[in-house]
């Protein structure tokens, strides 16, 4: 993809950013002045450094370059991937692992809380109990071993450490021959001793007899209350994340070796990007739909927005997530394969919307059904080659009009209309005694709304409405449903930037590099808040110690710590209630003064702080649920250290008239609205000039997206090649 | 002053609900609605204004559950919204605990039928609040708050939310009370009160609210947490409104409850075959020995007679007729709780996919004998605990579906029961040390809500995951109930064998736990699950029952001492012959084969046993795959005595490579033998019927079992003359009771 303003730059190839998909690798580089290019290329398997060099070529062959020329000038690389998730996905993980518990909880794995089995359906799903399965356990059942003890919710200890059964336990495990060893001890986000006392045991034994294999504490690795998701972490970062590393290490390397002088970063759950080389890669796990809220919160900052919803459009699914005041929220909970996890990732949800998603007639209710099921790159029955049978989004995109037969993926893959009209007369519009047009335009409205319900209930669960939210829409299919799935909602701004389709690898390059770590501190603050300074203190010395944390990180991937800068949060309730909300804090060591009249310590910034949660926790849930009265309960501390990295430009154009030139015009092409035919324009993506209006009935192709601009409704590119759509 | 009559078009609620009854009455359809107009002439507008509404219900739910406190609304979900016609009939549910929707349909309509438009009137933007089993509720613990939704002048739908409570403030603590006996010992009563306005809740109400419960800060945060959400569906409708325009929400929400009516009907049609089914199960309170009160010293059995007659056109009738009793126990089930239980299930099996509303509700005709367990009719008993026979005796509507569903060829559908969602352990204490000394913690782990699901006839029930009341199970982290439980710490939880009822394919199996009390002092405890009957009506062609419940714990012992030495400590239950208590313990070990028992006390260093249920099998267990049943062993669902003794299959443990070995010629030659002792045992049905029936005539059954049935026959004549025509007794036949 290469814009019309593009030609004949010099193209000093500044970032580089990384997306493997499972077939495919997609490469997004761009220059010192913003522009940037998309190359695409196979995933390579085992190797995937292949195919990232041939996506890398394949990008710069638009600007007539190769790396070896360019490489020596990249000051950002930054990777995202599937591979890992895959891993988890498909089981091909290293189970070859040995897990301590509490005697007593050696099943806590494969109980999984009993929600996991429901977690990831619909409404329907969640209903018809019948169809709820747990996911299957990723380590053996032998492989989990107990020792006896216990510490208690406030950090005492009950039941001493039973060392003779570390003893055993260990002895056993290395006799199965595990790989490492994880610890989760009931409590140990309280008190640690009983995990660390393992630990001295185990690699006693060890020393002993001369064996040597990691032991991971979950009190290390993510010291967070809930003993599930914490060993599901613990769990999924050595079966899944770990065995990824060497290949990491190996991409990084490789890229060294060609002259890119940047050093890899991978973007992680939380939005930044951390080293290969980082001691827990699995916020690294989930990263492909989070480059595009990443994107969006560059976007924000750039156009000074406040509240910016980013929607993304693929094959399969239908992401939203939003940037609230310039802040974008991290969610209560979070899943990754099916488990649930403790570590943290950005408030981001997914529904099964994609546009190839199948859309069929239910004869008992007598009305059109849709999804979750997907034909996904096969696209739909047009493409005839695909075997697909069932009627897809695609396919009533493609006969109303809104989809360009011979130009989908720049006419690489033909598409068959009348195959399309069949099929949608058959088992559409037939059974559902309506005409063919009717049909489509109706399952597409029908889809939409659902969008559109998510969007709103997205946006409406954090207390806001469309018309404090700017919308963004990107990925393949977002320029194609936009208008259907944002109508109605008044929102401040609708924007479809020009690379919506390769805007998550986008978002990649606009990265943070930056760690984040929290911690349950559970620090009660009562309602006179007497207690004030104390917590205050408390949190200045858990801020401190993550401080550390992070710089070691930082200074071990070679960074100078004293770039680093270091923003604190904490997470706070009402007393007596179970759900959190993040607050930043404008300071890492909150004061704390004497009260000569109360006798006791207070801490301004604390009250400060807990003034910003009342607030926000208003803002959310609305009248009448603030509860001040009950006290806080301080859960966790966060710290999150990021240095500076280079970020793209957006790329700057002069602004032209709104007449869009002669050339950029491809004639005209029927398409259905409400019930009625109309003669739109058809037109060129690339060859439309920032400043041109067009008005609808149009539709812009380009060879990855198709934005289409119903009746009364009209677009305008602004400089930075951003579309902003209106309705008359 | 006459008040100003709030219905539409110059009506009073109470003409529009006469109205509404007296349509469906005649037309046999929801407010006689003959076609569904809206659908037909724009079916795509008609499923997005259904898709908006439903939308907004569930976010509200989503949104609602992070403002709630009590650790069983906000870690397990134990809440639900729906939005009402101003007629009190759902249009659209949230998820959760769907169970309580159609209860808030009869609070609005006992409002309505009071006469609140005049006094205490009805107002934009008052709040009610309801917990009465005699308006709808299930048993006081589930609290519910609507508000109703004007549009101008007029009335035009209620918003309703109910939340499970931690503590009522009943007889004793605790959510579901074994040792209550009459109302007044079921806790505080609001029969839908008004209890604020302009979106306020009131001072003295919250004062006074606060007062009547042991877990004021949660009631105060889940009243919120409901409030919020009624109040982001108010704001759903008006905007639903704002965009479709009033006329086109009046005649929407009627078509959708009818719409709901037919698709039961028409899922009736396609996944069941007309005929008459029945089934039937049965709950025991053995209360003899434990009750304070005298009247309640009884050893109970309640009988679960279903009968469900299903019609060529699709219309479902369900009737409990011939059930027994109800009485001075918590057991006792008014209208709501029939209905809620109902309800839910069939949303579960039926309609999951469709319109989920009262639309539903209208499409069954239903039966609960007056008198009985199931309909008292005595304002003045309990209904503290129906689940005790709501859960047991809805299996048997499960199981008469089943058969509908396996002769229509749905064989992955077939549900032949569910685990009692029990053990419902319960109880509370104080702190005698540490940070919170002095405070009081709650015992009432929702852990229930993870109970085994029934086997279908294709594959294996669900482990660990299910509860009828909500389908949207959740264990909890024992890091979090600690939080609120600390008093009661555990040393297990981990599956537990031979729980899951055997089959060909067997039902879902499910976990034991242990705990012990420290750093407290003042601890009661109780419990209630089946015991000395099987849950419900067992498996289905040849599967077994899930194993029943018993009691097990141990006072006055040493195991600080054991601690302090660092020896063995009980943790499990598997092998009761051999138990873990009584060969590590000192002190009193008490093993009982009864589920529910009255409030002890206990002490520092006392230990609790308890399990969860399995889901009862299906099919013949010779039947199952020898490699199904390595599977088992290697997962600890059963031990190899059971496997030997009831699935036929000899097994060894093969130490070095960790996992268990099927002896295959072994095994043939061991299920050979048990249909050799089959055949040896088995009688014709004529000499099993005349062996049973002398039983009957002899008198020669257990005081529990001659009470049940002579209740049962005292109620129901037509049941009792089919009893005794099966049985061939003379028709003046009785059975004798002490």
């Amino acid at each position: 993809m290469v814009n019309s303003d593009n030609i004949d730059r010099v193209h000093l190839l500044k970032v580089i950013a990384l997306d493997t998909g499972g077939t495919m690798t997609d490469s997004f580089i761009i220059d010192e002045k913003g522009s940037f290019a998309v190359g695409k290329a196979l995933t390579t398997g085992k190797e995937e450094s292949i195919g990232i060099l041939n996506s890398i070529a394949d990008s710069l062959n638009e600007w007539k370059k190769d790396l070896q020329e360019t490489g020596s000038g990249v000051e950002a690389l930054v990777y995202s991937g599937t591979a890992m998730l895959n891993r988890l996905l498909e089981r091909e993980g290293n189970d070859n692992i040995g897990v301590i518990t509490n005697a007593g909880f050696e099943d806590l794995h494969r109980l999984g809380r009993a929600l996991q089995c429901w977690m990831g359906l619909d409404y329907a799903g969640r209903l018809h109990a019948r169809e709820h399965e747990h996911p299957p356990s990723l380590i053996p059942r032998k492989n989990f071993k107990g020792v006896r003890g216990r510490i208690n919710f406030w950090g005492d200890e009950l039941i001493p450490l039973y060392e003779k059964d570390v003893e055993k336990v260990v002895e056993e495990l290395l006799d199965i021959g595990v790989d490492c060893i994880c610890v989760c001890l009931l409590c140990s986000y309280m008190n640690s001793s009983h995990e660390m006392q393992v630990e001295r045991i185990a690699k006693q034994i060890m020393k002993d007899i001369g064996a040597e294999i990691p032991i991971i504490l979950s009190s290390e690795h993510n010291p967070v209350r809930g003993e599930t998701p914490r060993l599901n972490a613990l769990l999924i970062e050595q079966y899944a994340a770990e065995p990824s590393r060497k290949q990491l290490i190996s991409i990084a390397e490789t890229l060294k070796d060609k002259g890119v002088p940047a050093p890899l970063r991978i973007l992680t759950s939380y939005g930044g990007t951390m080293s290969p080389y980082s001691k827990s890669l699995i916020p690294t796990m989930v990263s492909g739909p989070i480059g595009g809220m990443i994107g969006s919160k560059f976007i924000a900052e750039k156009y000074g927005i406040q509240n910016l919803v980013s929607s993304d459009v693929g094959g399969t699914s239908f992401d939203v997530g939003l940037t609230m005041e310039k802040y974008v929220p991290t969610k209560w909970e979070s899943s990754l394969g099916g488990f649930i996890l403790n570590i943290p990732m950005i408030a981001l949800d997914s529904i099964g919307a994609g546009t190839g998603m199948y859309v069929r007639y239910n004869d008992v209710s007598g009305r059109l059904e849709f999804g979750p099921e997907s034909a996904g790159y096969r696209i739909g029955v047009c493409n005839e080659q695909s075997g697909v049978e069932k009627v897809t989004m695609t396919d009533c995109s493609l006969i109303l009009g809104y989809l360009n037969p011979v130009y989908f993926l720049g006419g690489k893959v033909p598409l068959n209309k009348k195959r399309a009209f069949k099929y949608i007369e058959d088992q559409l519009a037939t059974p559902f005694k309506t005409d063919p047009f009717e049909t489509a335009r109706g399952a597409l409205d029908l889809i939409e709304i659902n969008m559109k319900n998510h969007l709103n209930g997205m946006i409406q669960g954090l207390g806001f409405r469309p018309e404090n939210y700017t919308l963004l829409s990107f990925g393949g299919g977002g320029p194609l449903h936009v208008a259907g799935y944002s109508k109605g909602l008044s929102f401040q701004n609708i924007m479809i930037p020009e690379w919506a389709p390769a805007f998550s690898a986008y978002g990649c390059a606009c990265a943070d590099h930056s760690y984040r770590h929290e911690i349950s501190v559970d620090l009660v603050i009562d309602p006179d808040k007497a207690m004030s300074g104390f917590v205050a203190s408390m949190l200045s010395s858990t801020w401190n110690d993550l401080k550390i944390k992070i710089s070691n990180e930082f200074e071990k991937e070679g960074r100078n710590p004293e770039e680093m800068e270091f923003k604190p949060s904490l997470k706070l309730q009402y007393f007596g209630m179970l759900k959190d909300l993040e607050v930043e804090s404008h300071t890492d060591t909150l004061t704390a003064e004497y009260s000569a009249e109360l006798d006791r310590f207070d801490s301004p910034d604390l009250l400060v702080i807990l003034k910003r949660y009342d607030d926000l926790f208003e803002k959310i849930f609305r009248r009448g649920t603030k509860s001040p009265e009950l006290g806080y309960h301080v859960t966790k501390a966060v710290g999150t250290g990021v240095v500076p990295v280079p970020k793209p430009k957006l790329p700057e154009y002069k602004l032209n008239s709104e007449k869009p030139a002669d050339e950029s015009s491809k004639g005209t092409r029927d398409t259905y609205w409400g019930g009625k035919w109309y003669d739109s324009s058809i037109w060129e993506m690339k060859l439309l000039n920032s400043g041109n209006k067009i008005k609808g009935p149009a539709v812009i192709e380009a060879p990855a997206t198709t934005l289409v601009v119903p009746p009364n409704y009209q677009v305008k590119l602004d400089k930075h090649r951003i579309f902003h759509m209106e309705v008359k | 002053m006459e008040s100003k009559k709030i219905g539409w078009n110059g009506k009073s609620l109470k003409e529009m609900l006469e109205e509404s009854e007296k349509r469906l009455e005649e037309k046999k359809s929801y407010y006689g609605i003959e076609s569904l107009s809206l659908k037909e002439e724009n079916p795509f507008k008609y499923e997005r204004a259904y898709a908006s509404l439903r939308g907004a219900l569930v976010s509200a739910r989503e949104t609602a559950l992070h403002v709630a406190a009590s650790p069983i609304v906000t870690e397990i979900g134990e809440l639900c919204f729906g939005l009402y016609t101003p007629e009190g009939d759902s249009i659209a549910v949230s998820t959760g605990i769907l169970v309580h929707i159609h209860t808030m349909s009869e609070g609005i309509k006992f409002m309505i039928r009071e006469g609140y438009e005049e006094d205490p009137t009805i107002n934009q933007g008052d709040i009610f609040l309801n917990n009465d089993p005699q308006c709808g509720n299930v048993h006081t613990t589930d609290v519910q708050t609507l508000i109703p939704i004007f549009w101008e002048e007029e009335l035009i739908g209620w918003a309703g939310g109910v939340t499970h409570q931690i503590d009522i403030g009943g007889i004793t603590p605790g959510h579901t009370l074994v040792s209550s006996i009459q109302r007044f010992d079921d806790g505080v009563y609001y029969t839908c009160r008004k209890i604020g306005s302009n979106d306020k809740i009131w001072r003295d109400h919250m004062i006074s609210a606060r007062k009547s419960v042991r877990s004021p800060l949660y009631w105060e945060l889940d009243e919120k947490c409901r409030l919020a959400g009624n109040l982001m569906i108010r704001d759903a409708v008006y905007e639903f409104i704002e965009r479709e325009g009033v006329d086109y929400y009046k005649q929407f929400i009627r078509e959708a409850i009818e719409e709901g009516r037919q698709i039961l009907q028409k899922r009736v049609k396609e996944r069941l075959i007309p005929g008459r089914y029945r089934a039937a199960s049965f709950m025991d309170l053995p209360m003899k020995n434990q009750a304070w009160v005298p009247i309640a010293r009884v050893d109970k059995l309640s009988n679960h007679p279903v009968e469900i007659v299903v019609k060529e056109d699709g219309s479902f009738f369900l009737s409990f007729d011939g059930a027994s009793a109800g009485g001075a126990n918590a057991f006792n089930c008014d209208k709501g709780a029939m209905e809620g239980g109902q309800w839910v299930l069939l949303t579960q099996v039926l309609i999951y996919g469709d319109k989920v509303n009262d639309g539903a509700y209208y499409a069954v005709e239903k039966e609960y004998p007056l008198g009985s367990w199931a309909n008292p009719g005595d304002p003045y008993l309990s209904y503290q605990a129906p689940w005790g026979n709501l859960i047991p005796a809805y299996t048997t509507m499960m199981k008469c579906l089943s058969y509908g569903l396996f002769a229509r060829g749905f064989r992955e559908e077939v549900v032949p029961g569910y685990g009692f969602t029990g053990d419902s352990i319960q109880g509370g204490g104080v702190y005698n040390a540490g940070p919170l000394i002095g405070e009081r913690w709650m015992l009432s782990t929702f852990e229930i809500s993870g109970q085994g699901l029934g086997a279908s006839a294709v594959r294996d029930g669900l482990n660990w995951g299910y509860a009828m009341w909500n389908p949207e199970s959740d264990l909890g982290d024992v890091e979090t109930w600690e939080l609120f439980q600390g008093g009661i710490p555990y040393l297990s939880r981990k599956v537990k064998p031979n729980i899951a009822g055997y089959g060909k394919y067997r039902g879902g199996g499910n976990y034991g736990s242990t705990a012990f009390i420290a750093n407290s002092e003042k601890v009661e405890f109780f419990a209630g699950r089946e015991g000395l009957v099987f849950h419900g009506s067992g498996g289905m062609h040849g599967g077994y029952p899930n194993s029943t419940s018993y009691r097990l714990q141990a006072t006055n012992t040493n195991l600080e001492e054991i601690f302090r030495n660092k020896r063995d400590y009980p943790m499990s239950d598997d092998d009761t012959t051999n138990g873990e208590f009584e060969r590590f313990l000192h002190g009193d070990i008490d093993r009982k084969p009864i589920g529910t028992i009255y409030p002890i006390s206990l002490n520092n260093y006392d230990i609790i046993h308890f399990s969860e249920s399995g889901g009862p099998g299906y099919g013949d267990p010779l039947e199952r795959k020898v490699e199904s049943i390595k599977h088992d062993l290697d997962e600890g669902l059963y031990t190899s005595e059971i496997v030997n003794k009831v699935f036929g299959v000899i097994a060894k443990f093969d130490d070095t490579a960790n996992e268990w070995v099927i002896d295959n010629k072994a095994t043939n030659e061991r299920r050979e033998e048990i249909k050799n002792e089959r055949k040896e045992k088995s009688l014709s049905f004529e000499e099993f019927w005349e062996y049973e029936r002398k039983k009957i005539t002899d008198g020669n059954l257990y005081e529990a079992v001659k009470v049940m049935y002579s209740e049962s026959l005292k109620l129901s004549k037509k049941w009792g003359k089919e009893f005794k025509e099966f049985w061939k007794l003379s028709e003046d036949f009785q059975i004798e009771v002490k």
